[in-house]
């Protein structure tokens, strides 16, 4: 019974790759199994055994077709040194247990190897009296308890998400230019976006249009601890910006006088005379070159070739005048008065 | 780091660089917005956009390009606002339609954005916009008149091959990349499409082959290095992918946002469920995978309820949802001992198992072995694990399941050795294991460990279940000394029950073995001590027996 199954599965691509040192071994593959309740099946898990053999034998002649290839990932399941003997010694156990019990394949009666069996004491030289004593050993049939199994499941890996493949449902842009986004590259934007709050103090800053909303956002860093990096570029963008601000002092190629010395009193001539005559206004007939030096001159402001630096002191005057508390009190009490 | 500059990065941050933009910016006056779209610094053509709409210089149709910047750079919800409140307009011109349909669409909003796309006049992007709307809705009908509008133009094509990779259709997407490509040989951009169909694919090397010729010339791509770090997931571990994604975070600035949650999402996978429970919850149903992974993360924890409440509603179309609703099936229904649960388990395994894609794949042996160990086939289970078992060797859930299997086919010296392996003291606490393990050794004559196990357990109706195990395994093994204790034990522990017949075979039994010379003769000493416990009047006779025997061979008894 057991050879003619050998016989007519010997054919096998897994049998003429199994390299084994005895044919028994082949046979065993087979040989456990029969079990009636299991028919029903047989045909779907014999499918998915001969895909695994034909891995394993295509494994092991190393053929070199592109399906093997596509199939990296499992290429090495079957057919590996340790796990082939790993099969192998199943069987021979199993083997072993056929051995012992031919006659009775019922399962769970089948005695295991190693298992007690009277006619072993049989021939023992014992009196009648010990000899009647070992009929209660077989006088209790051990009971056959039945253990629970318990799949534990197979718990998959973490799957990453790598997101979805441009659908090309996008926005096209307006002037109708081609973007080439999703096909000369990626439709993502660059890793590195302005700050758009160091762009707005730059934008400002830059074209001098200062406007009451660019001041709307004030950014603070919720745990600075933890985000150093937020800190440190905002740091560094914000000094560059003012790295990039027109100097806060100038340095004046010539000599100018201090402006403390300009915010003196004038002599009380002059000061008689602003009372009856105006100053020139900018209505005066003359180009603005000519005016400026009219005021500088005023002023006591020297000008020299170039009119910038002597401006830049006359408006410095004029800041340190609108910001004197002391004259903005004068002028608070002559308005009263 | 540097961030945003004066002006829009031109890649590349070394110090030398940050000097030259420096003197660029000095020099420069207002940026263009332009340059910003060229650098994809859509940020910043944003804030320019805004600038100057606050200063109310305004370039030709502002709002449009509004939207067109918001929608690039990610922020879907700022470009539909854009949008909407353009549609409002009595001018609006009439693509605005399909544009908020575009961002409507990607915020998830189908309904309304099949009625927004219903406003716009037929154009291409409207025909794949609700190509894609009836792939959403599941409506094959509509997918194939939508699909048949399609023409033979790069976009079209590329829309078509994007909802081949969502219906897992990664070969025929494969297929249309390779032909454009083709023909247009600098479209890197589908080098990448064709990368994530390969990862797909578990093609982890292939895909990373072809993802390296877009990191080439793009290198700081996050969509690339983000694909870069699941491949090293995938073929090396979690350390390896996290790596890339440092990598990542470190070349962007602070103000760059998208993909955030990505990124957020995989560095709990990449952390083995790190932050799990902070990050994940509210990513499900914002990335597919966050759900997966929750649930993932409950099985772990062994907090199975919550793992089937989060999945129960999951209608399975991946193989990884089905494998995942079959190992949540399984286990609740080996909890609560639900057959319906354990037949829905064994169904899904068996379908995902029996799959062309995954039937030579580990996870689809995983689900051959856990499908057959359901319907207690362990010949079966024992062919699909020894295919995968190479990759599992200190693997506790593996050598459980693979120990069980031999141990029920009788090969009780490979199950021995098996569950030795196993280090997990769960595991090693469940009786199911104890119970097996002790089986095993009995079977291999080894009763005094099978014993110890009984020994170190404590009472419990575990313990009482192992004794009956102890006594009739040993017994059946002729290991009477250990058979014979454990009956004793039974006695004591439940003094209603008749375990003579039992003990008394058993001490016999000790008796025969010191006769034939496999026991000591030293053990009948133990052997009186054990017959007395039991208040038997056939006791006496027994023991009669035995000092008679022991006086005319000279053994002491006491």
């Amino acid at each position: 019974m057991e050879r003619s199954d050998t016989k007519v599965l010997a054919n096998q691509p897994y049998d003429e790759s199994l390299e084994v040192n005895d044919s028994e071994d082949i046979a065993s593959v087979y040989t456990p199994t029969p079990q009636t309740h299991q028919r029903d099946l047989r045909p779907r898990s014999r499918k998915g055994r001969g895909v695994m053999e034909a891995n394993s034998s295509s494994d092991e002649f190393e053929e070199e077709d592109s399906p093997q290839k596509r199939r990296e990932p499992i290429s090495n399941l079957a057919g590996l040194g340790p796990e082939q003997e790993e099969e192998e010694d199943e069987e021979d156990s199993d083997e072993e247990d056929s051995d012992d019990d031919d006659d009775d394949e019922e399962e769970g009666a089948s005695a295991p190897e190693g298992a007690y069996d009277p006619a072993d004491y049989h021939n023992l030289p014992v009196s009648t009296e010990i000899k009647e004593l070992f009929q209660y050993i077989t006088r209790y049939t051990p009971q056959v308890v039945e253990l629970e199994n318990k799949l534990k499941p197979f718990i998959p890996d973490y799957i990453p998400a790598v997101g979805d493949i441009d659908a090309f449902l996008k926005v096209p842009r307006p002037d109708d230019k081609p973007d080439d986004l999703g096909l000369l590259l990626l439709d993502e934007p660059c890793v590195k976006q302005s700050d758009p709050r160091v762009l707005s103090l730059w934008l400002s800053e830059e074209t001098k249009q200062h406007h009451p909303t660019e001041v709307k956002k004030v950014s603070s860093i919720r745990s600075p601890h933890q985000e150093q990096k937020a800190l440190d570029s905002w740091i560094e963008s914000i000094s560059e910006l003012h790295r990039c601000k027109a100097p806060a002092s100038v340095h004046y190629a010539r000599p100018m006088p201090d402006v403390e010395s300009l915010m003196q009193e004038w002599p009380a001539e002059v000061e008689e005379l602003l009372g009856r005559v105006a100053l020139p206004s900018a209505e005066l007939d003359c180009d603005l070159a000519q005016y400026v030096d009219i005021v500088c001159g005023l002023l006591d402001i020297p000008v020299y070739k170039n009119r910038i630096q002597s401006l830049h002191v006359l408006f410095t005057l004029y800041l340190e005048f609108q910001n004197s508390e002391h004259f903005k009190a004068q002028n608070h009490d002559r308005l009263a008065s | 780091m540097i961030l945003s500059r004066t002006k829009p990065a031109v890649g590349g941050d070394a110090p030398i660089g940050l000097n030259e933009k420096k003197n660029k910016s000095r020099t420069k006056k207002i940026p263009d917005l332009e340059e910003y779209l060229q650098q994809r610094d859509y940020l910043g053509a944003l804030t320019l956009l805004e600038f100057q709409r606050d200063v109310g210089e305004r370039e030709e149709h502002a709002d449009l390009w509004m939207g067109y910047c918001a929608f690039h750079l990610g922020d879907h919800k700022r470009a539909m606002e854009v949008y909407k409140t353009l549609s409002e307009k009595a001018e609006c011109p009439v693509e605005v339609w399909v544009y908020l349909a575009c961002t409507m669409f990607l915020l998830g909003l189908y309904k309304e954005a099949e009625e927004a796309a219903s406003k716009a006049p037929t154009s291409p992007l409207q025909n794949r916009l609700l190509f894609h709307l009836a792939h959403k809705f599941n409506d094959e009908k509509k997918l194939m008149g939508f699909h048949q509008n399609l023409e033979d133009v790069t976009e079209d094509q590329l829309s078509l091959a994007s909802i081949h990779y969502m219906r897992s259709h990664y070969q025929e997407a494969i297929d249309i990349y390779k032909r454009i490509l083709l023909q247009n040989r600098d479209f890197l951009a589908l080098k990448v499409y064709v990368a994530l169909c390969y990862y797909k694919l578990d093609y982890y090397d292939v895909s990373q082959e072809v993802l390296a010729v877009y990191l080439q010339s793009i290198p700081d791509s996050t969509i690339a290095l983000n694909l870069k770090a699941c491949n090293h997931f995938r073929l090396y571990n979690g350390k390896a992918a996290e790596a890339e994604l440092k990598n990542l975070m470190d070349i962007s600035s602070c103000s760059f946002e998208f993909a955030k949650e990505l990124i957020r999402h995989n560095l709990v996978v990449f952390r083995a469920g790190e932050g799990a429970l902070q990050v994940l919850p509210p990513l499900i149903d914002v990335i597919p995978e966050a759900r997966l992974n929750l649930v993932i993360y409950y099985l772990r924890q062994d907090d199975i309820q919550e793992a089937y409440n989060l999945i129960k509603d999951l209608v399975p179309t991946t193989p990884q949802e089905y494998i995942l609703k079959g190992v949540v099936n399984a286990a609740l229904g080996q909890e609560i001992g639900s057959r319906d649960h354990l037949k829905i388990a064994q169904q899904f395994f068996q379908l995902v198992g029996g799959s062309a894609s995954e039937c030579d794949t580990i996870p689809g042996r995983q689900c051959m072995a856990s499908c057959f160990f359901l319907l207690r086939q362990f010949e079966d289970v024992l062919i699909y694990l020894n295919s995968v078992k190479s990759y599992f060797y200190n693997d506790d859930t593996f050598n459980f399941n693979y120990a069980q299997a031999k141990a029920a086919l009788g090969n009780y010296r490979d199950a021995e050795e098996v569950f030795l392996l196993i280090q997990s003291e769960k595991i090693k606490n469940d009786y199911v294991y104890l119970s097996w393990l002790a089986r095993s050794y009995i079977m291999n004559q080894k009763g005094r460990l099978a014993w110890e196990l009984y020994l170190n357990m404590g009472t419990s109706s575990d313990a009482f279940a192992l004794l009956q195990l102890i006594a009739n395994d040993c017994y059946k093994m002729g290991q009477f000394f250990y058979a014979a204790k454990a009956f004793d034990a039974l006695e004591k522990l439940d003094p209603d029950s008749n375990y003579w017949e039992g003990k008394r075979g058993a001490c016999v039994g000790i008796f025969q073995l010191i006769l034939a010379g496999r026991e000591s003769r030293e053990m009948l000493k133990d052997v009186l001590p054990l017959l007395r416990s039991s208040g038997n009047p056939q006791v006496e006779y027994i023991i009669r027996t035995l000092r008679k025997w022991a006086k005319e061979n000279r053994v002491a008894l006491s």
